[in-house]
């Protein structure tokens, strides 16, 4: 990231913001260009597998194979749009997804080149699943592109504080995307990640909230209700899973998700862009809650005034959630 | 023969778990499972396969056998999963799975 770059970021102010945006990034002759590519490990777990559709290729027969497609293209527009960023890298590295990994895969991953999407148990016969395909959800697949963002970005480490910001950071804009594509403000969005990812046999909203951490779900084939914290004092100290990266980002998703109620309107213009400034230029490897706190704050109040509302309803939020600025 | 894996993690980062007395199993699934356990030089294996940098979103397995009176167990992440060991974590994951119907 260039200074001048930088610059150009933190000089963008007030809801003038966005229309200068989108003066100088869907202009008539767009210099950057999506670029996507589609493989199938064909159930294996050798990637990236085999090519099946390219940039601008016809729908293929295979629904999740169209789903992967459109899914990263909506997250390339996304970043595009929102905040002229040119794809994951933010120099047009071409995106690449690999479908039908491995067989009754319940997951998702960014492997730190490509997206790799699970069939989750679509081999079962439908009474005896639990997961859908992981590509149904275009959270998800905005989820595991914005970990290259990151990547490329504040490269937060992936344990403890710093990894459930870096899942948060995926939650946050996994969300977004999905609702700048529905066109939704943050009162009309469900702030529900991977809606549609369990079967209708579970007892449940989706994975994770960011509105209400904890209860996304309640299911004995789930071993109960959804865990997460959505307070500092809950915070999960364990080994497992890195040190709770999936458990501890509850809280960090909560924050934003005052933030954006309290700013309303669209939430990836004003809350959004003071996440994404603060992914780009404040926050770094080993940032944790706190950090991420007063960089946001900080960030706001260039953006938008010390004394704007924009500032005060990211202090709130973090305050909110337990955590002082 | 006792084996446990237990897998953390994923997108999910849902806890997930089989345990398996060979004694009460089929004599045929039991020794289909001891040879697997034997094919993976379980014993030898290393307590923790993992790689300082964590991939995002990939699940972490602690996985333990006890067998004669000898306990071990071994931590792995999923990229770092040795190739002899997955056959043992693919059965377990599928006698799991079967157990949701």
């Amino acid at each position: 990231m260039t200074e001048q770059l930088r610059g150009q970021r933190l000089g963008m102010t007030g809801s003038k913001t966005m229309a200068l945006q989108g003066m100088l990034f869907a202009g008539p002759k767009p210099a950057q260009q999506k670029t996507r590519l589609i493989y199938t490990a064909d159930n294996s777990v050798a990637l990236p597998g085999r090519d099946v559709r390219s940039e601008g290729a016809p729908p293929s027969g295979d629904q999740t194979v169209n789903e992967a497609y459109d899914g990263s293209g909506a997250t390339y527009d996304f970043y595009q749009k929102g905040y002229g960023r040119n794809s994951v890298d933010g120099k047009g590295m071409r995106l690449d997804s690999t479908v039908h990994y491995e067989r009754g895969y319940d997951n998702a991953f960014w492997n730190g080149r490509q997206m790799v999407y699970g069939d989750g148990d679509e081999d079962l016969p439908p009474g005896e699943r639990v997961f859908n395909r992981f590509t149904v959800a275009l959270d998800v697949i905005g989820h595991e592109l914005t970990h290259g963002v990151t990547q490329f970005e504040a490269s937060l480490v992936y344990w403890d504080q710093p990894g459930a910001l870096n899942e948060s950071l995926s939650d946050v804009f996994g969300s977004l995307v999905k609702q700048m594509s529905l066109n939704q403000t943050a009162s009309q969005a469900d702030w529900i990640i991977g809606k549609g990812l369990f079967t209708a046999r579970v007892n449940a909203k989706g994975i994770r909230s960011m509105k209400d951490p904890g209860t996304a779900y309640d299911d004995p084939l789930l071993n109960g209700k959804d865990p997460q914290p959505a307070h500092m004092r809950d915070y999960v100290n364990t080994s497992e899973d890195n040190g709770g990266v999936h458990l501890n980002s509850g809280i960090p998703n909560r924050a934003f998700y005052l933030t954006a109620a309290e700013i309303g309107g669209h939430a990836w213009e004003r809350a959004g862009h003071i996440w994404y400034v603060a992914l780009c230029d404040k926050l770094g490897s080993r940032s944790d809650f706190r950090h991420a706190a007063r960089m946001t704050k900080q960030v706001a109040a260039k953006l938008y005034g010390p004394g704007s509302a924009e500032a005060k309803a990211v202090q709130k939020a973090w305050t909110k959630v337990g955590i002082k600025i | 023969m006792k084996i446990r894996v237990q897998r953390s993690g994923g997108f999910a980062g849902l806890q997930a778990g089989t345990d398996v007395d060979t004694d009460s199993l089929p004599k045929e699934e039991s020794q289909q499972l001891k040879e697997l356990v034997d094919s993976s030089s379980f014993f030898e294996l290393p307590p923790v396969i993992k790689s300082r940098n964590p991939i995002p979103d990939r699940f972490s397995y602690r996985i333990t056998v006890e067998s004669q009176g000898h306990e071990h167990t071994v931590e792995a992440s999923e990229a770092e999963l040795p190739e002899k060991l997955r056959p043992l974590v693919q059965r377990l994951d599928a006698m799991r799975r079967s157990k949701r119907r």
